[in-house]
């Protein structure tokens, strides 16, 4: 137990934590995917000029991407039982908020400030299309929505991927910040396994590797996805 | 047949129609000719509300639609009987050459898939492309897009084909193999092509109707050897002149 960094510890240490890997993904893509919905909505909202929806879009992505992640997570985990309660006492509706576990709370928070970027880059994304393309599309007789869904959004996707890679992996670490409204995640189980053993170097290093093989994992599967994706666009030689 | 009654259109202070008055007889084959910012590629993007003009009416044989008044649905229904090839063709890029085709077809007609592979293949066929199937828009020259662009519309069998200047995009070399199928489309199809272009030789010899534009007006319309030989305004001898120019010098 002499040596500065104790490798037994750290892969019992390792062993230990991988329980709490499914959490973090989980959180992490559970919040993507809430957060793609939300970001895309008002991506359109905002290129289709929808009165009303609009503003409230340019409103939440000024306040999402403004406010410090895990300022927002406070204010989601405090703030959002009390719209509850006041909800509950108003209308006489019981919303159970008292029930409501921390990790919705966590899944919540994470989903509004990633949507605000992923807004930002589903409109990026959607501009870089050329206009024809949608004109060519009402041309043949398709309505918007099938214009979209079917030529716009898949040509589009292929320009988001690299961006919605990024936006992930930021996700995935911006995920160990919930510890601090009581999820148990990666770590959150770190921190807790530390304090038992005093070996907070060594615990911390297995947390970053962790960390990185998660990342690296997600970084291979993005590209997979771009390639899969690109069958119908020229490689570009810069 | 399409009919414009008093169509303007008007990009903020710049009138681009100013009272457009014509009829294009069902199955013609009518070229609008004309210089740079006369109006004619707004006119033709009208009829489909690509560009939606601030008023007037446009009447598609039975169908009449006051511009003004003209609700969602009413404009899908212009353009499932309308269809158009464009200066920079805009063939879907995420889609096969055969799949540009199929689209409009299953998606639009809902064909079923089988009915619309042999059609689109029909198709791009008589577009002398059968064996570009399987390409996606970047493989294929302006000339090869082009003329799938073409295939598009005619699959759809619309009403009315409307061309906004098919070959200005394209090479001087490539112009001749688009303006071949369009001769072809043009003697086959019982559509009316409503073409806009800079290509007179082709007004000359395929056209049944010709109509001249320049600053938002019709200026002159007619047969095409009375128009393009014997134009009476000065404004289009003005126009025809570079053009006939080059064919006299060309020994």
């Amino acid at each position: 137990m002499n040596n500065i960094v104790e490798f037994s510890f750290m892969w019992d240490t390792f062993i230990h934590l991988l329980q709490f890997i499914p959490v973090t993904l989980f959180l992490a893509i559970i919040s993507m995917v809430l957060a793609s919905i939300i970001g895309l909505a008002s991506a359109i909202v905002q290129l289709r000029n929808i009165p009303v929806l609009k503003q409230i879009a340019t409103v939440y992505l000024l306040i999402g991407r403004a406010v410090p992640t895990m300022v927002m997570l406070y204010i989601v985990y405090f703030g959002l039982p009390i719209l509850l309660l006041v909800f509950t006492d108003k209308t006489g509706i019981d919303t159970g908020y008292q029930h409501i576990p921390p990790m919705v709370f966590a899944i919540a928070g994470l989903t509004v400030h990633t949507g605000a970027y992923l807004a930002e880059i589903f409109r990026a994304a959607i501009l870089s299309i050329d206009k024809g393309q949608m004109e060519a599309a009402l041309s043949v007789g398709m309505t918007w929505f099938q214009g979209f869904y079917r030529i716009i959004f898949r040509q589009a996707a292929l320009v988001a991927v690299p961006l919605l890679a990024n936006q992930f992996l930021g996700l995935i670490k911006s995920t160990s910040i919930v510890f601090t409204i009581t999820v148990i995640e990666l770590l959150g189980g770190a921190k807790i396994a530390s304090v038992e053993t005093y070996r907070y170097l060594e615990t911390y290093l297995v947390v970053a590797i962790m960390y990185w093989g998660i990342s690296i994992i997600f970084e291979k599967l993005f590209l997979l996805a771009e390639q899969k994706l690109r069958i119908f666009k020229k490689e570009a030689n810069i | 047949m399409i009919e414009f009654k008093d169509i303007h259109k008007a990009f903020g202070e710049n009138k681009v129609l100013k009272g457009i008055n014509c009829t294009i007889p069902t199955g013609s084959v009518t070229v609008i000719v004309g210089p740079s910012g006369s109006g004619k590629t707004t006119l033709l993007r009208s009829v489909n509300f690509l560009e939606r003009a601030d008023s007037g009416e446009i009447i598609l044989d039975d169908f009449h639609l006051d511009v003004e008044k003209a609700t969602k649905a009413d404009i899908h229904k212009i353009r499932q009987r309308t269809a158009m090839v464009f200066q920079m063709y805009h063939l879907f890029k995420n889609k096969t050459a055969l799949e540009n085709i199929m689209e409009g077809l299953t998606i639009v007609r809902k064909v079923p898939k089988a009915a619309a592979k042999e059609k689109a293949i029909y198709f791009l066929e008589k577009v002398g492309l059968g064996h570009k199937a399987n390409a996606y828009p970047h493989e294929l020259s302006g000339g090869q897009q082009q003329r799938i662009g073409i295939a598009r519309a005619l699959a759809l069998n619309p009403d009315v084909i409307l061309f906004d200047e098919p070959t200005s995009a394209l090479d001087p070399e490539l112009v001749g193999e688009v303006l071949e199928v369009m001769k072809k489309v043009a003697q086959e199809v019982n559509s009316t092509l409503v073409v806009v272009t800079h290509e007179i030789a082709f007004a000359r010899e395929v056209a049944d109707h010709v109509i001249f534009m320049d600053g938002g007006v019709i200026v002159e319309q007619g047969p095409p050897q009375e128009i393009l030989n014997h134009p009476k305004e000065e404004r289009t001898k003005q126009f025809l002149s570079r053009y006939i120019s080059l064919v006299e010098y060309n020994i």
